[in-house]
């Protein structure tokens, strides 16, 4: 059987039940890290006045409360530590087999980053094992610009990936 | 005089799938904790304290506390909230009654969790999830259903203390025994060893009965003074000893221990309770942790002192979280088999406690006078403890 969608909302688009980050600038500050990656870099903030660099990035320094960020490259290619697979039972918005992984990246504050690993099949992966930075696109989210009309504000998003050897 | 908060009663609804709406299930809890003593009405209660997380996303509620109020009969004159902490609203809201009522700013608190979590699609309750950990950089990760994190976690105790899933399944064995005859827990049935090893795979090395359920429910407790409590019960006196809640990341890539099975932000928080109680972890006759998987409780009777650190598998492994053990755990049947709706179980942990401590609980601890509870949010992100006892810190 098919099921109708709620009928208020034919043709409107509700952003709470987008699974993907609002990373549009107009709605979120931390917007470069995610124009970065669609350069194929990886970033965070780091304080230009203390140096503390923390991850995810952030509109004022965890350590001084400094405003004085910029934006520095993290390492695009890491190992990994411990993983998990799921094959069974994967939610939705998500393939099989979904694989989860810590991350070393080598460096603070990113040796134990927790991402998916794509690209991959179940029983394939070992500790130890050498991945690397694997952005995607995500569906576009529709933005009201006032008499500009709805723009598409386009979104890619990460998961690290085997390193094919 | 100083004034010292005790658990004055509590009681719980059935929990599990339930065919009923979130403010029906707080009224089902109202009236067992109410039934629980005999005497009290809703016009001796003038604070509420209401936690649950997912109202907002599953009932199209937010600013609960009014709502649930009104359903109760309670006209609240000196609070009425509601707290978020996920797993750990329940005991948020267990502390924050204990110093309304010690500073003089309430006299009588009812502290009260649920959640509706099934909804007529049941996919939406597992993509909600997402925001059970830190959304945009953990749930996107597909994080937010918590099996993977905590078999993660699973892996790095075995890789490092060399625990092994048999361990893992005396857990499941213990508490499911536990609930077995608990009429409110959402599973209700003994499991053997043998069934647990072959359970179906989740996420390895989880099986089925290593994972709490997803749970509707509610549970409701009253927090008063002792004072004040006289009037109303001849039972022995549930003080709060000590509490403590500690918090040191939320994004899983900041998780504060050399590794996922090293719980620092749990020492830290039963330190603090510890010290607060003026108690040690050998003064502990009876603990409910946060069993959401079996892994969580083996971690936590490690790091809360009940044995030494890395040896929780051998604990489990060795029956001394049943009773006649060394501490036992769960005895009401825990999040494993009772089932987990996220604010309420705080509150479910406590009334166990204060059944023991009081003589009345099903599998009763005999001579129980201290007793501990236990729980972690999000991914691991926040650890919550709350410490009773039968007499006061003097």
């Amino acid at each position: 059987m098919s099921v109708t969608g709620i009928p208020i909302l034919d043709n409107l688009y509700p952003a709470t039940m987008d699974m993907w980050p609002i990373e549009a600038k107009e709605f979120n500050r931390s917007w470069p890290f995610y124009e970065n990656l669609k350069q194929g870099r990886f970033t965070t903030t780091k304080c230009k006045d203390c140096g503390n660099v923390s991850y995810p990035p952030r509109v004022i320094c965890p350590a001084c409360y400094s405003e004085n960020l910029e934006f520095i490259d993290l390492p695009k290619t890491g190992k990994v530590v411990v993983f998990s697979e799921e094959v069974k039972g994967v939610p939705l918005g998500f393939e099989s087999p979904l694989i989860h992984a810590v991350v070393d990246l080598g460096v603070d504050p990113v040796r134990r980053l927790l991402t998916r690993i794509v690209n991959c099949q179940a029983g394939q992966l070992k500790r130890g094992d050498e991945v690397q930075l694997a952005v995607f696109d995500i569906p576009a989210m529709p933005v009201e610009k006032g008499r500009a009309g709805t723009i598409m504000a386009e979104r890619v998003f990460f998961a690290f990936e085997p390193v094919k050897k | 005089m100083s004034r010292n908060a005790v658990m004055l009663g509590g009681g719980q609804c059935k929990w599990g799938v339930r065919e009923a709406h979130l403010v029906d299930l707080f009224q089902e809890a109202a009236k067992a904790c109410l039934d629980d003593i005999p005497g009290l009405k809703p016009t001796d209660i003038d604070g509420l304290i209401v936690a649950t997380s997912y109202a907002g996303r599953c009932s199209f509620q937010v600013n609960t506390a009014p709502v649930i109020a009104e359903r109760l009969g309670l006209k609240p004159t000196s609070i009425c909230t509601r707290c978020d902490t996920l797993c750990a609203g329940g005991s948020t809201g267990i502390i924050l009654a204990k110093g309304l009522v010690e500073s003089g700013n309430a006299d009588m608190v009812m502290v009260t969790g649920g959640e509706k979590l099934y909804t007529p699609q049941k996919w939406e309750v597992f993509y909600s999830e997402l925001a059970s950990v830190d959304h945009d950089w953990d749930g996107v990760h597909g994080m937010g259903l918590p099996p993977p994190f905590f078999a993660l976690t699973a892996q790095e105790h075995f890789m490092h203390y060399g625990s092994k899933k048999e361990d893992l399944a005396a857990v499941s064995v213990a508490n499911y025994n536990y609930a077995a005859d608990n009429p409110t827990a959402q599973m209700q049935k003994k499991i053997t060893l043998e069934e647990a090893m072959a359970a179906p795979t989740v996420v390895p090395p989880l099986t089925l009965y290593d994972c709490c359920p997803i749970t509707d429910g509610a549970a409701a407790c009253i927090i008063t003074t002792d004072e004040i409590a006289k009037r109303f019960s001849n039972r022995p006196f549930v003080y709060l000893r000590g509490t403590a809640q500690a918090c040191l990341n939320s994004v899983s890539a900041n998780f504060p221990g050399a590794h996922l099975a090293d719980w620092k932000h749990t020492r830290i928080a039963a330190e603090k309770a510890y010290g607060r109680a003026k108690v040690s972890p050998g003064d502990i006759k009876v603990a409910q942790t946060h069993d959401c998987f079996t892994i969580s409780e083996v971690i936590e009777v490690e790091e809360l002192g009940f044995c030494k650190k890395g040896e929780g598998g051998q604990f489990c492994g060795s029956k001394q979280i049943e009773i006649g053990g060394k501490v036992p755990v769960n005895t009401d049947g825990g999040l494993l088999a009772v089932g987990h709706p996220f604010g309420a179980t705080g509150i479910r942990q406590g009334i166990e406690i204060m059944k023991q401590l009081q003589g009345r609980a099903r599998h009763q601890v005999k001579d129980a006078d201290i007793g501990l509870t236990h729980n972690l949010s999000g991914a691991n992100a926040e650890h919550t403890i709350v410490i009773y006892g039968k007499t006061p810190v003097k």
